[in-house]
């Protein structure tokens, strides 16, 4: 599956169906549990996203995670928030991460710091996603964002996130419009329920030729309760699932992520897939199979 | 208007121990308006003191006066017309924290304690409510907005909002509030100006706010100019 030979980047252009998968960094210096779980995908997935201190929970930032997946031969995607740093240390962190290899970046906003475990931190927001996709740009281009040339310079794969389950979706359509404007190849979509939202959204962008690779969270039954009361920003789950999914065993949860797959992969909507599964990262093989993959 | 919240009791409580004889000095301008230190509130909160310090067997003179502001010298120097300042150990303040400041240079030798807690620059949606508007950044961008700040209204200060957490058009940080890019989007669209969100806004420019900033009107350079 994981062709090194085929950079994440030619994958997205070359029509195939992309499989992805998260990892989140350890909340520690203890890299042995994630390497594992880098080793276990290996093989299974184009790349391997590393989230940025997701939902605001302090981890490991993500370029170290992101060196650990190129060393063990996965490509990885860089997750970069613009919760936490300003656009000094972002472009900093942009830089260093080519510097080791790093190609794909994908920039967010970033959850608020309410929902995290440091709640009084200051949230920076010195820029936002269009602002840091534009840099990214920008600094493969030669230039920092102030317009200072660059003594060498990366080159970047830049991919954003979306949610075709907003509502009302016509803003969020207008700041995508502006991360494709500014340089994104790829979007990563919040988990998709709904095909007719998904239908839509695709719709609005397909002009565009972005690749959007459809969001997959596997949903548990421990999680219900934070689901339900927005805990997790973005993810918007139909009620009817979370009473499927309130009593499951794992199995069953397994087996609704891959019944996801499977009606987005039929829908013929997406360029690919982005498996989430924060504590269960070694059933992201069980889930491809139960999608058909 | 700055709006401001009174101080917890024991806080205030707190700053003026020791003092023998403290004037509360009352702001007459936003303070008084959203109700937490016009004449009226310091009038309960030297009635609090006084009740909570005779408890304690503390023996303090506790006097009140109000001015129409005190971010203007021209008011503050009118404060010995009333009273002699020299004739109390303390000065307990119930302006917004910039009168408190002025207050402090005016009268540098005099210990100067704040009554109040300044929260915002706003308005007020009705009796006794008001809401933050504005964050002062000095980079005004309600034109391409409809008039809906998002600096102040956006969690994230989203320039080019909205992000993806917003939930029935609500914030992902608080579902009782509307998403600022929203709420601009209904506007903007009402409007027939949905081009302004389209555009990209260029990132922040926090070099026009540094601080402490002054203003000097162009009418009045040479005034104070060397």
């Amino acid at each position: 599956m994981n062709n090194m030979a085929e950079s994440f980047q030619e994958a997205l252009t070359s029509g195939k169906f992309l499989i992805a998968a998260s990892l989140n960094p350890p909340k520690g210096t203890d890299l042995e549990g994630t390497a594992g779980v880098i080793g276990k995908l290996k093989g299974v997935v184009n790349a391997l996203g590393v989230y940025d201190n997701p939902r605001s929970l302090m981890h490991m930032s993500p370029w170290a995670v992101c060196r650990l997946v190129l060393e063990q031969g996965v490509e990885p995607i860089m997750h970069v928030s613009c919760r936490d740093r300003n656009r000094l240390a972002l472009q900093s962190d942009l830089l260093a991460a080519a510097s080791i290899g790093i190609k794909n970046i994908l920039c967010v906003s970033g959850d608020h710091v309410k929902f995290g475990d440091h709640v009084d931190a200051k949230p920076v927001h010195d820029i936002d996603s269009v602002h840091l996709l534009s840099a990214a740009k920008s600094l493969s281009e030669g230039n920092d964002m102030a317009g200072n040339p660059l003594k060498g310079s990366p080159a970047f794969c830049l991919g954003a996130t979306a949610n075709p389950e907003a509502d009302p979706l016509e803003p969020q359509l207008i700041k995508v419009d502006k991360k494709i404007q500014v340089g994104a190849s790829f979007l990563v979509t919040q988990p998709v329920f709904n095909m007719e939202n998904l239908k839509r959204f695709v719709d609005h962008v397909r002009e565009s030729k972005v690749k959007v690779i459809a969001g997959i969270d596997l949903l548990v039954p421990e999680e219900v309760p934070k689901y339900r009361d927005g805990s997790y920003p973005g993810l918007f789950v139909p009620e009817n699932l979370l009473e499927e999914i309130a009593g499951a065993d794992i199995e069953k949860c397994v087996k609704v992520a891959g019944d996801l797959i499977k009606e987005i992969k039929s829908a013929n909507l997406c360029d690919g897939i982005h498996i989430s599964a924060p504590g269960y990262e070694d059933r992201i093989p069980d889930i491809l199979k139960a999608g058909g993959l | 208007m700055i709006v401001a919240k009174r101080k917890p009791f024991n806080e205030i409580k707190e700053s003026v121990s020791g003092a023998n004889r403290i004037l509360i000095l009352g702001c007459g301008t936003c303070v008084a308006v959203c109700l937490a230190g016009g004449e009226k509130e310091v009038a309960i909160l030297a009635s609090q003191l006084r009740m909570a310090l005779q408890l304690e067997n503390q023996n303090v003179h506790i006097d009140e006066l109000t001015i129409e502001r005190q971010c203007d010298r021209e008011f503050i120097e009118q404060i010995n017309t009333s009273v002699n300042v020299d004739d109390y150990d303390l000065i307990l303040s119930t302006a917004c924290a910039a009168g408190v400041q002025l207050l402090s240079d005016v009268f540098d030798h005099k210990v100067v304690v704040p009554g109040l807690n300044t929260t915002f620059i706003g308005v007020a949606e009705g009796p006794g409510v008001w809401t933050e508007r504005c964050r002062a950044c000095s980079d005004c961008v309600l034109a391409d907005t409809g008039g809906i700040c998002p600096v102040t209204i956006c969690a994230k200060e989203l320039l080019n909002g909205p992000c993806g957490g917003a939930r029935n058009g609500k914030c992902e940080v608080d579902p009782e509030k509307d998403c600022a890019w929203v709420l601009i989007y209904n506007r903007l669209e009402k409007l027939g100006r949905l081009d302004r969100m389209k555009q990209i806004h260029a990132p922040k420019r926090h070099s026009v706010q540094e601080h402490p900033t002054t203003i000097v009107h162009e009418a009045y350079r040479q005034r104070y100019t060397v």
